[in-house]
This record gives C-alpha cells, sequence and structure tokens, in this order.
C-alpha cells in the first residue's frame, strides 16, 4: 500500500511537470539592442517610406562579396533619392527638438515641415526606380527573396511601432518605456505622460491607413521575386502616407510629453533629437 | 498488483517525458522575430537564406519557418569560421545591424 501511494505520488509529480512544461506562458523575450535600436530607429526616421525599408535591408543582406561594390552603389543611388526627404525630415527633428528645449513645441512650425517632408517623399518612388531595376539584375533569387523577406520584416516593426503600438502605453520595450529609460522619469511622471498622451490620442486621433503600406510592400515583393522586374510597374507609392504619419505620431508624442519634463529632462531629450537629426548616409568610398 | 503498478508507472513515465521532448523539439512558436531578420545577416544554403537564431538555423519555406534539425556540415563550418561583429559595421558576417543613437543610426562609417 505504502509503494502504492508513493507510486501516486510519483505520477502526479510528472504529471503536474508536464503541465507546467505545456501550460507555462511564453513571456516575450526583453529586446536585444539591435531590437531596441531598430525600433528606436523606426519611431525616428520615416522619410524614405518604402524605399527607406530596402536601403536599410541591404545593410545585412550578406550577398555575394563580388557583388558587395554594386551593391553598395546601387544603396548610394537610393540614399541619393531620399535626400530631399531625409532634409525634409532633418526639419521636422530640429524644430520639434527646439520646442522641447524652451517647453513648448511650436505646432504650426512643426506641421508645416511634416507637409514639406510629405511632398518629398512622395518624389521618392520615381527616381529609385532604375536603382531597384539595377538591384534586380545583380542579386541571385536567393538572394531577392532574402531582401523580400527583410523589407516585408522592416514594414512590420515600423508598423507596430507607428501603428499597432497602444499610444501611452508602459509596455516593455514600448515607446513610453524607453523614454522612461532616457531619461530617468519618476513613476508620477511616467503616469501622467500615460494618461495625457492616451488623451490626446483620444481627442485628436492620427489617420492611418496600414492597407497602403501593405499594398506598396506586397507589390514589391511580388515583383522583385519574379525573374523579370521593372519597378516601374510597381503602381502604389505609399512614401509619403508612411513619413507623414510617423512624423506625425513622433510630434505628437513629443509635444504631449513636454510640458510633463524638468528643464534637464528636456535638454537631454532636445540633444537626443538632434542626434537623431544628425544622422546621414556615408559612403565608405568618401 | 506491484508488478501491475510499476508497469503502469513506466508507461506513464514514458508517455509523459516523450511528451516533453516534443515539445521542444517541435516548437515551431519559436522562429526568428522580425526585427531579427531584419537586422541580422542571412547564409545562403542550397538556393535559401539562413539564419543563426537561438542554437539553429531558420529558413523560410514558402510563408513558413523551417529549420534544420541536425545542422548542415556547411553551415556549421560557416558558423565555426565567423566572428559575429557588434557595431556599426554594414554587412558584418553573420553579425547584426545597429540603428541607435549609439551607432549614429547605423549608416556606415567613414
Amino acid at each position: 500500500m505504502r509503494l502504492s501511494i508513493g507510486l501516486i505520488s510519483v505520477i502526479g509529480t510528472m504529471v503536474g511537470l508536464q503541465s507546467l512544461a505545456t501550460a507555462a506562458p511564453k513571456a516575450a523575450p526583453p529586446d536585444d539592442q539591435a531590437t531596441a535600436e531598430l525600433k528606436e530607429h523606426h519611431r525616428h526616421h520615416h522619410h524614405g517610406g518604402v524605399t527607406q525599408f530596402i536601403a536599410m535591408s541591404l545593410d545585412t543582406l550578406g550577398e555575394d562579396e563580388a557583388k558587395r561594390p554594386q551593391v553598395e552603389k546601387v544603396q548610394d543611388q537610393l540614399h541619393a533619392c531620399m535626400a530631399a526627404a531625409r532634409e525634409g525630415e532633418k526639419k521636422v527633428h530640429l524644430a520639434i527638438a527646439d520646442g522641447v528645449e524652451v517647453g513648448n513645441v511650436d505646432t504650426a512650425k512643426v506641421e508645416t515641415a511634416i507637409a514639406q517632408l510629405g511632398v518629398a517623399s512622395a518624389s521618392i518612388h520615381d527616381c529609385s526606380a532604375n536603382a531597384l531595376n539595377e538591384l534586380h539584375a545583380i542579386l541571385s533569387p536567393a538572394e531577392r527573396g532574402a531582401l523580400v523577406h527583410k523589407v516585408q520584416a522592416h514594414w512590420a516593426v515600423w508598423r507596430h511601432v507607428n501603428h499597432e503600438a497602444t499610444v501611452g502605453g508602459k509596455e516593455p520595450g514600448g515607446r513610453l518605456a524607453e523614454l522612461t529609460r532616457e531619461l530617468d522619469l519618476t513613476s508620477d511622471q511616467v503616469e501622467k505622460i500615460s494618461t495625457a498622451l492616451k488623451a490626446t490620442h483620444a481627442a485628436n486621433p492620427l489617420q492611418f491607413e496600414p492597407t497602403k503600406g501593405h499594398a506598396h510592400v506586397q507589390g514589391f515583393a511580388t515583383a522583385f521575386a519574379s525573374e523579370t522586374f521593372d519597378a516601374k510597374s510597381i503602381n502604389e507609392n505609399a512614401n509619403a502616407h508612411l513619413a507623414i504619419h510617423g512624423a506625425k505620431r513622433m510630434a505628437h508624442f513629443y509635444q504631449t510629453v513636454t510640458p510633463l519634463l524638468t528643464p534637464p529632462q528636456r535638454h537631454t531629450l532636445a540633444e537626443h533629437l538632434r542626434e537623431h537629426a544628425s544622422h546621414e548616409p556615408m559612403s565608405p568610398a568618401k | 498488483m506491484k508488478k501491475m503498478m510499476l508497469n503502469v508507472l513506466g508507461a506513464l513515465s514514458m508517455g509523459v517525458l516523450s511528451s516533453c521532448m516534443v515539445d521542444v523539439a517541435d516548437d515551431m512558436d519559436v522562429y526568428p522575430p522580425d526585427a531579427y531578420i531584419a537586422t541580422a545577416t542571412p547564409v545562403y544554403f542550397e538556393g535559401r537564406a539562413a539564419y543563426w537564431y537561438g542554437d539553429r538555423w531558420y529558413y523560410r519555406d514558402g510563408g513558413h519557418w523551417r529549420n534544420y534539425h541536425s545542422e548542415p556540415a556547411y553551415l556549421h563550418s560557416y558558423r565555426a569560421r565567423a566572428v559575429p561583429v557588434r557595431g556599426v559595421v554594414a554587412r558584418p558576417a553573420m553579425g547584426r545591424a545597429y540603428y541607435g543613437r549609439a551607432h549614429g543610426g547605423g549608416y556606415r562609417r567613414r
């Protein structure tokens, strides 16, 4: 009898272990550094839209070594097409930074800069067509497939941080959590900022249609994965839509949090924005 | 009775243990997240881009992620000689790209 009780106990323990192994919720792992930095980038840089995702994807495509100079040349051409929009985005960053520094963001100035950014972003699609055609000719089918997956991955991350993430959310790795880390916010500040962001969003929700971005990304993906490709045949152009929405969401965030920060925190945040404004692509040949 | 109980225990133990092992080995809930694909450099093998993530190689098969249950010799050898690079280097061998302020936005350095 004692043996029976012992056996039942052992069985019960094992079944319990199994249920723990299968039923325990899988907690999302914390963001590693590269992931956190990618999110930071996509929260602040929207000027190139889908073309920017393509240019960034070339950083880690891992293509054949012999093709690298050609691919870098294409990447430089894409950056050249995005130059005007990048300048427009720089003005947005600096307008917000100046406002953050003094404690009051000039909404009209920022909105004017965002409108100019949108105009510049709209022209990137046509400008980059020849470069994308060259890129298609350079890459193997496997490399093209990898590029498509990377562009889709960038779009997913961008969409998450600029659209799907809850405004004012306090989740780890989210915008407010990052701001808390950057500025050493107090718990009282975090609560007030979260409430203010939600109120601002409720009063003035941003209009964004992810289907436009999806159509552009999928249009590129389908065409680029084919044996023959002509970038001019991609009719969808969501670059300006992404650039304007991303910039507006960024501006709303900083306009809302600024009054709730201390002067030293505002100074630090303004410096961070100026750093983003200073980011420039550079050719290794220069 | 004692023998029967031991048989029952043996059968249950095998079932429990094999069930746990299958959960681990075939768990395709685990695959490289988007942020990883966007920033990691793949290695090309059998006409596909393979990503080293966690402790195995993953590749896309149509719309699905799959992994190699046993590491192909080519990929093992590649991994053994590749040194992951940290920092702002574009196209690091099996490394990641870093795009934050700390890395100047990730653009190539002069």
